[in-house]
């Protein structure tokens, strides 16, 4: 198996569907002749030429909007966000078009929009954010969210390929830092959560870049050989309630991770999901750490100390290991 | 409550108001039913499902819930009465003004009555398991913050008990080990082997009243404890040659490394009598002393050994000893141990099984030094092979009081102690 980035895995997966799918097209700023803000799209141009690989004006809504129109007639379009946060310009089209187009008129919109999200890099309060608990809010979308090269591919295709708009966060502080195996051709990975690294002693329930945190921050030598289970989430829209909840079941102990901010985070949903169905299999107090309620500063010394990070990690599960 | 009361007195409501609490059906075999508590008085308020009395048969314990809602009228049963299955226990007026007030004012949660660990609180799953189990956590040592029982101490609690019974078989049949004091009593003669003897010598006789008395406690501590028996190697060239400076046995210097162990474990230096466990401050060891093969065995106890030094505890023993075998022990010079040593290694005998001293928790093997080549490392590092006086230490604890893991670094701080002997 080719090892591939977290970065190349994802332009995998979107070369493989638009090979094997004539209705998958990309529409971003720069995604043509430049390839992508990142590179994702590098290439794409000269092998599936302009039509297939748009570059749009620096309009979101625009680019939601027309997404959403081709999809209604029959297309599948991959919508490249330059960074996450300029989806806010677009909100109106995802959110209230995108969907409710199937609730009020039986359409299915089986639209991807790519969100290069997260901080770590100094990208300051513009570029750093982690908005996925916005379109957790919102009835009609899909959201996942990759941790993996493995899961990048799988993931961006099986959302492609679904019927439903999906917003699919990739991680801009993995892309080239992570790399693994990654299967050649073509493959789905569900919609569902995986086993990192399995424990008996407590739970990390992460994803995205967290994961890596969280078990560089639980791996035994760090916490005196306590054996911690890592959970990736995956997909937060759906959630994966079982597999959380079969892992609580085990451990009794759970530390909830979100890079994004605390307030009504994807974590939020974990940990109300947990005291509520549960609540008998609990130990201790279901402990979260996030990033608190501030912009992310672009200030290295401060974003380090504002995004959660291995000492976080490690400090909240062994206060809650000895609880 | 009052205005209930009243009107449940008064009004007397007709027969056909009132609901049944019968005799419930135990089980498939059961025919009867003793009635051991009432949880709710007549004219109190009762609520659906809640529990009006516990009953047992000789299969089972369980509740009586209340069928419906109301104030409970008339108990027709009395504690201790065994009835039929089927058999009206009380009555229940339907109704019950304050069913409300009683609702909020009795939670119905009763894992917040015990108090396990010092906090007092108890997580979901732990109340979960200990109802599961019927555990009661106030027996459950808790190793969370401030005392708090966690999921890991109720599941390790039950698991002790699980292994309680399956270990008992393990433990060998009580044939009562044959202790020996070996340094104040001469080399006994070599035992005549004499299987030819004629048959009158082989007449059955009746054991005599020590060795029945013996046996009795043998039994009885096979029965009681959950016996399990650890044993670990020990080099003993630095005791050998400090017992040989001091004219002495190695006894006195094990005794005295054990004595500093228990100091660090006092969980070992403790007493188990049914469920009381307790740790004792002092030291008082007991030191098994044969009486000779015909007479049995005695085990006299030091006194505040944690006192003495090894030369003090070579002076006492010996002492206690020579009084054992003149039969001048009093009977308080037998009591009260809180940890035996045992050692019958003169014999040449390498391990043993010994049986615990009830009530104490453990008790320790001293068996024979032997020269073994073994493996051993120099400063560098560099291994060679050498050859040492060897002896294993064997200690038989009792797993309903402490775990393998705790036996294992008792033992192991006793080695510690011998093998970088000073003095």
């Amino acid at each position: 198996m080719p090892t591939l980035t977290y970065l190349q895995a994802i332009s995998d997966g979107l070369r493989e569907e638009m090979r094997a799918d004539e209705r998958v097209f990309v529409m971003g700023e720069d995604v043509g002749v430049f390839g992508g803000a990142f590179k994702v799209t590098d290439g794409f141009v000269d092998e599936f030429g302009a039509d297939r690989v748009m570059d749009t004006p620096l309009a979101e809504s625009g680019i939601v909007g027309t997404a959403v129109g081709a999809a209604v007639v029959g297309m599948r379009p991959v919508c490249e966000m330059q960074f996450a946060d300029f989806i806010a310009c677009g909100f109106d089209q995802l959110v209230n078009v995108a969907g409710k187009m199937h609730y009020r008129q039986g359409l299915a919109v089986p639209i991807t929009v790519r969100l290069p999200s997260g901080g770590g890099f100094s990208g300051g309060p513009f570029h750093s954010q982690n908005p996925e608990a916005w379109f957790m809010h919102a009835p009609g979308l899909k959201v996942v969210a990759p941790s993996t090269p493995e899961d990048a591919k799988g993931l961006l295709t099986k959302a492609i390929r679904d019927p439903n708009p999906v917003v699919y966060l990739e991680h801009k502080h993995l892309y080239r830092r992570i790399k693994g195996e990654v299967a050649a051709g073509s493959y789905e990975t569900d919609f569902t959560a995986r086993i990192a690294r399995e424990g008996t002693d407590l739970t990390v329930v992460a994803y995205g870049a967290m994961v890596h945190t969280a078990l560089e921050a639980t791996a035994p030598e760090q916490l005196d050989g306590a054996s911690v289970e890592v959970l990736d989430l995956r997909s937060l829209v759906p959630l994966d309630e079982a597999a959380i909840l079969a892992s609580v079941r085990k451990t009794s102990k759970v530390v909830v991770l979100d890079e994004a901010n605390a307030t009504c985070a994807a974590g939020a949903q974990v940990a109300a999901l947990i005291a509520e169905h549960g609540f008998e299999d609990l130990d201790g107090p279901v402990v979260r750490v996030a990033a608190p309620d501030v912009p992310i500063p672009f200030s290295p010394p401060l974003e380090q100390a504002v995004l959660p990070g291995v000492d976080r990690v490690k400090e909240a599960c062994r206060d809650l290991l000895a609880y | 409550m009052t205005s209930s009361r009243t009107e449940n007195g008064a009004g007397a409501p007709t027969e056909t108001a009132l609901a049944d609490v019968t005799m419930p059906q135990m089980g498939v075999s059961v025919a009867e039913g003793t009635v051991v508590a009432w949880k709710v008085a007549v004219g109190d308020p009762v609520v659906a499902e809640e529990t009006v009395c516990e009953i047992s048969s000789d299969k089972i314990d369980s509740d009586v819930p209340a069928p419906v809602s109301g104030v409970l009228a008339e108990v027709l049963v009395a504690v201790g009465e065994t009835v039929e299955v089927g058999t009206v226990l009380a009555r229940i007026a339907p109704g019950g003004g304050d069913r409300e007030l009683r609702q909020s004012s009795a939670p119905r949660g009763r894992q917040t009555d015990a108090a396990p660990g010092a906090s007092g609180r108890v997580s979901p799953v732990v109340a979960r398991i200990a109802a599961e189990h019927h555990v009661d956590l106030s027996q459950v040592h808790g190793t969370g913050r401030d005392g708090r029982v966690r999921k890991q101490d109720v599941l390790a609690f039950i698991e002790a008990l699980a292994a309680a019974p399956t270990a008992e078989p393990a433990a060998p049949a009580a044939e009562p080990p044959l202790h020996i004091e070996s340094p104040y009593i001469p080399e006994p003669a070599p035992a005549p082997a004499a299987p030819s003897a004629p048959a009158a010598a082989a007449a059955p006789t009746t054991l005599s009243r020590m060795r029945r008395q013996i046996g009795e406690h043998m039994k009885r501590s096979l029965e009681t404890a959950a016996t399990c028996t650890t044993w670990m190697e020990a080099d003993m060239g630095r005791v050998e040659a400090a017992r040989r400076r001091l004219g002495t046995t190695a006894l006195p210097l094990v005794a005295r490394a054990t004595v500093e162990a228990l100091r660090e474990f006092p969980a070992l230096n403790a007493t188990l009598d049914g469920e009381r466990y307790e740790q004792h401050a002092a030291v008082h060891l007991g030191i098994a002393v044969s009486l000779g093969d015909e007479e049995g065995l005695i085990v006299p106890v030091v006194r505040d050994a944690h006192e003495l030094s090894v030369e003090g505890l070579a002076r006492r023993v010996k002492e206690l000893a020579r009084r054992a075998r003149a039969g001048e022990l009093t009977p308080d010079e037998v009591r009260g141990a809180t940890f035996t040593i045992t050692n019958p290694g003169q014999y040449g005998s390498i391990m043993a099984t010994p049986v615990i001293n009830q009530p104490q928790v453990a008790i320790l093997d001293l068996e024979a030094v032997v020269k073994r080549p073994i493996v051993v490392s120099d400063d560098e590092g560099n291994d060679m092979i050498a050859i040492r006086p060897q002896t294993i230490l064997g200690l038989s604890w009792d797993h309903r009081a402490l775990d393998g893991a705790l036996a294992a670094r008792f033992l192991g701080a006793i080695r510690a102690r011998l093998e970088r002997w000073e003095g």
